[in-house]
């Protein structure tokens, strides 16, 4: 069984919209690849192509250029959607029909039989904690709730692969947590998660491997560990100063005020130790040090940046 | 045969829930019930005039409906983005078209019931009953409301609901005048005679599901005497049926090919 459950080789999408055939090149050029078991994040700013990059593998857009495989098998394949599950951007679902309705159609459509459809429709209600809304009209239903109901019709194929389109989008940290952790639980149960987002803090705590997508192109795709450089950036100090006051700080650093006194940054070169002993000597009490290594948003940041500047 | 089934049922399901559609239904009815009115207007004509205004309510309504609801039918689900949830399931394209195609037929199907059966009630009060011929002619009404829904569908699979409207519309008004514009042909040059003679055979002939009044085989046919043989039904029925796979699949093709951005 092949370790590579999707590939993207070199896909790029241009729209031609409006009367003059505008050209809008949504994504230039995505290759990428999800391995079995992990959690892969697809980061990206808004407008950045990820949902196009998403929609190519699912079928819904032809790529212009390009091709891509899901488990296996070319796009749009019916086979390898039989494993697949997939959750839209900002889903719509038919709103008059109940989530037991809604989740037997979908069923209906992996040519599940009806007792195993209702089965799996009380397991997946139960698992995403919609019992007690299992005969309400979807319409009735909150922003989260309905991110729910989108999860488990992704999960009624019972699929190996499962790609969520920015499923923490409008969520409230309480809905983004059970998110977090359903993805975490997906992977325990063995399958792939695939999913977009924007929202950085999420991809540090789930995700094995990410690709970040900047004006239609890819930058970067590996392990964070990989992609994080582990280099020390500066060193942060909450001291409160002694009676006889501050020693002199090292070149490059930053004093600010902070509540509980001041904050020193030391930049990455600076001595640490002499600083602190010169500090401590001076009667200055020390809260907290912490050094400070490049976190993911200093990685997007340092990306968008350069993005920006090879594209002027 | 389960995905379509499905596809199908949900369609059904969702008219079932919409509101507008019994708001026609009802106006139909309305119709159909002013008949026993009317025929207090006539001197005994009650029936004659029951079963005219009953088959033109059937008749009206029916491509009301279907134009109102076959527009919409594809159009709502890229407008409303339910497409996005649904395609990536392992459904082909053109099973998604025919499941909402069947969906509304079988829509369409209980609407002109309930419709012939008010009709029938109607008939019944006055002292009549739904025969063979309005039994035809009922039927040919169905056979008509499917052609104009695949053409109404036909039109969604590629612009907009107000759009495919029109053009519906229009098909079925030159359809039913299809007759009439033949024999408009006959009277004029070659060139012109050639352009409409040709449009008109491209054209569906809608005239064939509404006979009544009509000369078929040297004879005028009506609903009120033995309305059409079991031979014409059955050419007029294989004429919509395969008018409109031909339309549908042309939808299925288009809609194959399209980019659900």
């Amino acid at each position: 069984m092949s370790d590579v459950v999707l590939r993207a080789d070199d896909l790029a999408k241009t729209f031609r919209l409006g009367f003059f055939r505008k050209r809008i090149e949504a994504v230039k050029q995505a290759s990428f690849e999800v391995r079995r078991g992990e959690i892969f994040g697809y980061l990206g700013p808004n407008g950045s192509g990820k949902t196009t990059t998403l929609k190519m593998l699912m079928g819904l857009v032809f790529p212009s250029r390009g091709r891509a495989e899901v488990l296996g098998r070319p796009v749009p394949d019916r086979q390898a959607k039989r494993r697949l599950g997939y959750l839209p951007e900002s889903p719509y679902f038919y709103d008059y029909l109940t989530p037991e309705e809604f989740l037997d159609l979908v069923g209906a459509l992996f040519d599940v039989k009806q007792a195993e459809r209702r089965a799996r429709a009380d397991r997946l209600i139960e698992r995403v904690g919609l019992s007690s809304a299992r005969g309400r009209p979807l319409r009735k239903f909150s922003k989260g709730m309905l991110q729910r109901i989108g999860i488990a019709q992704a999960l009624m194929g019972d699929p190996e692969l499962v790609v969520l389109d920015e499923p923490m989008t409008g969520l409230d940290p309480i809905g983004r947590k059970e998110i977090r952790d359903l993805m975490l639980d997906l992977k325990r149960e063995g399958r792939t998660v695939l999913y977009s987002t924007h929202i950085l803090p999420d991809v540090e705590m789930t995700c094995d491997r990410v690709a970040m997508i900047f004006a239609g192109r890819i930058r970067s795709v590996g392990p964070l560990s990989e992609l994080l450089t582990a280099r020390l950036l500066s060193t942060e100090v909450c001291l409160r100063p002694g009676p006889a006051g501050l020693p002199t700080l090292p070149e490059g650093a930053r004093k600010s005020e902070s509540p509980d006194g001041l904050v020193i940054d030391l930049p990455a070169n600076a001595d640490v130790d002499a600083f602190l002993r010169a500090t401590l000597a001076a009667g200055a009490r020390v809260h907290s040090l912490t050094p400070r290594r490049e976190s993911l948003e200093d990685l997007f940041v340092r990306e968008a940046t350069s993005q920006s500047q090879g594209a002027a | 045969m389960r995905r379509i089934q499905a596809i199908a049922w949900n369609t059904f399901r969702e008219a079932v829930r919409n509101k507008i559609l019994y708001s026609l239904l009802f106006f139909a009815v309305l119709i159909i019930l002013s008949a026993l009115a009317m025929g207090n207007l006539t001197l005994h004509e009650e029936i004659r005039m029951t079963r005219d205004i009953g088959l033109f309510g059937i008749d009206a309504f029916g491509v009301i409906i279907a134009i109102f609801v076959g527009v919409n039918l594809l159009y709502k689900e890229l407008d409303l983005k339910t497409v996005y949830t649904i395609l990536p399931k392992p459904l082909h394209r053109w099973e998604f078209v025919l499941g909402k195609w069947l969906g509304m037929l079988l829509t369409l199907a209980v609407q002109m019931g309930v419709m012939g059966l008010v009709l029938g009630v109607t008939l019944w009060l006055q002292g009549a009953h739904f025969d063979t011929p309005m039994v035809k002619a009922v039927w040919l009404l169905f056979v008509n409301v499917m052609l104009v829904t695949s053409i109404a569908v036909f039109f969604s699979a590629f612009s907009s609901p107000f759009l495919s409207g029109f053009f519906a519309l229009g098909c079925f008004i030159v359809g039913r005048s299809v007759p009439d514009i033949r024999a408009l042909a006959a009277k004029l040059g070659p060139v012109s005679k050639t352009v409409l003679e040709t449009g008109s055979a491209l054209m569906p002939n809608m005239h064939l599901f509404y006979p009544s009044g009509a000369i078929v085989g040297a004879e005028e046919v009506s609903v009120h005497g033995d309305f059409v043989n079991a031979s014409y039904l059955l050419t007029a029925t294989a004429y919509g049926v395969a008018y409109s796979l031909i339309v549908l699949i042309a939808a299925m093709l288009i809609f194959r090919k399209r980019d659900f951005v």
